[in-house]
């Protein structure tokens, strides 16, 4: 086949769509469901900022899949994290930590906190830079952002 | 070429093995296998050109990671890094497998990428094939006149090259000799970088005697090499200094690397002995 109809669930809504096999994922994200905030980095698989999260909260990069493959996906992305008007705590700490310098690399590393601390909800700063070697960023130099999973860290888990 | 879209190519998504096997029996070597797709779209966005892609995620039941203390270690087709990471038998029977599989990729990557895929690869830098290579085992090979089975020791045939015939596909690695000591190490400059040199190893004791060993390196052959000469002088010895300098020396003459953007032949040809004999003091620690 040279187009597939499919149906991803993203972010809690269906979306049904007839897909060119040959687009990833991050195409149809950004340009067919108009949902730009999962960036296009390098296309081949190491800068992690086209990093979304899916079923059970594995973290996937949306530039090396396609998007034909992934009927009845449930995907998430960052602009899916928040609820009711109210921020994620990844999201939260993500600010009162200052982890965002340029931003381009945010929602990767964001969807990529999300799914860290969805299989381990307090890792050691260990466990998160490992967590973290997928994601590249230029600006900060990791330790905000390091901080500031911890910090969503203990947020979430005072919130249980 | 551009990292952000991919050439045209027609999507065959079985249901079934029969059917995967079907596919390939008409398209041949005009189809490509893919698995987790991680390493196949990157050469379809450098250029590659597929012009039948035959994806696996809808068939079920290839993604088995299933051990047994007496049969050994079954990996399905679709089995990802991710759940070799996660595996305690396979930490604790098979670490160098399980070590080469935390480093490979990324853990982005990792949760999409196949231990099966990057044999098929036969990239002579392959992290896990170094693992597999020194732990031993058979590539299971389905085509349309049935399975058949080839040894690790014979699959790779040259330079990206495999004994898999364009009509069939792997759809399981099976290792059934017990695990034995193992271990893998390798050089890059980054985590997630392609390796400039990898080792593994596994070694049979008995106390301080080794009886028998599988020294694998990658990066310094066109496929991924045993280290035989090694193997021979550390096999019915204890393993001492003294030993472990002969066999560091004995790879130093063997090996015939090439300069690549990642490394030079000289420097490879430098430490590749002390990067085996470092991996053969990690699986004794």
């Amino acid at each position: 086949m040279k187009t597939r109809s499919i149906t991803l669930y993203v972010n809690g809504e269906a979306y049904s769509l007839n897909v060119a096999v040959n687009r990833t994922l991050l195409q149809v994200l950004r340009e067919d469901l108009g949902m730009p905030e999962t960036k296009y980095g390098c296309g081949t698989g190491e800068c992690g900022a086209c990093t979304v999260v899916v079923d059970g909260g594995k973290s996937i990069l949306a530039c090396l899949t396609l998007a034909a493959t992934m009927d009845g996906a449930k995907i998430t992305t960052a602009a899916g994290l928040e609820k009711d008007g109210n921020l994620h705590p990844v999201q939260e700490a993500f600010i009162s930590e200052h982890a965002v310098q340029c931003g381009y690399c945010t929602p990767g590393m964001v969807m990529k906190s999300v799914s860290i601390l969805a299989k381990n909800p307090k890792p050691t700063e260990e466990e998160i830079r490992r967590e973290l070697e997928g994601n590249i960023c230029r600006c900060t130099g990791y330790v905000k952002i390091v901080q500031a999973i911890q910090k969503a860290s203990e947020t979430m888990a005072s919130t249980r | 070429m551009s990292s952000r879209i991919l050439p045209e190519f027609e999507l065959l998504m079985p249901q079934s093995v029969p059917e995967a096997v079907e596919i390939l029996a008409k398209y041949k070597d005009q189809a490509a296998v893919m698995a987790g797709g991680t390493d196949l779209l990157v050469l379809m966005k450098a250029g590659v050109k597929v012009p039948y892609v035959v994806g696996l995620s809808e068939v079920s039941g290839l993604d088995y990671l299933i051990y047994d203390p007496v049969e050994g270690l079954r990996i399905g087709a679709m089995a990802t890094l991710a759940q070799i990471v996660d595996n305690e038998n396979v930490k604790k029977n098979y670490p160098a497998l399980w070590q080469s599989a935390c480093v490979n990729g990324t853990p982005q990557t990792r949760n999409r990428a196949t231990v099966v895929g990057n044999i098929l690869r036969a990239s002579p830098a392959g992290d896990c094939c170094a693992a597999v290579l020194a732990l031993g085992g058979t590539v299971v090979l389905q085509g349309t006149a049935g399975k058949r089975e080839v040894n690790i020791d014979n699959f790779w045939t040259g330079y990206r090259q495999t004994a898999r015939q364009p009509f069939e596909f792997a759809v399981e690695y099976k290792i059934t000799a017990k695990g034995g000591q193992s271990a893998f190490k390798r050089m890059t400059r980054a985590d997630q970088d392609l390796s400039k040199l990898n080792a593994a190893v596994s070694l049979n004791m008995a106390g301080n005697v080794c009886q028998g060993a599988r020294l694998a390196m990658g990066c310094v052959a066109p496929t991924l090499v045993r280290m035989k000469k090694a193997e021979e002088i550390i096999k019915g010895k204890e393993i001492t200094e003294a030993v472990l300098k002969d066999v560091e020396a004995a790879v130093k003459a063997d090996v015939t690397p090439i300069d690549d953007v990642r490394s030079s032949a000289w420097y490879r040809k430098e430490v590749a002995g002390v990067l085996l004999k470092r991996t053969i003091e990690k699986a004794l620690a």
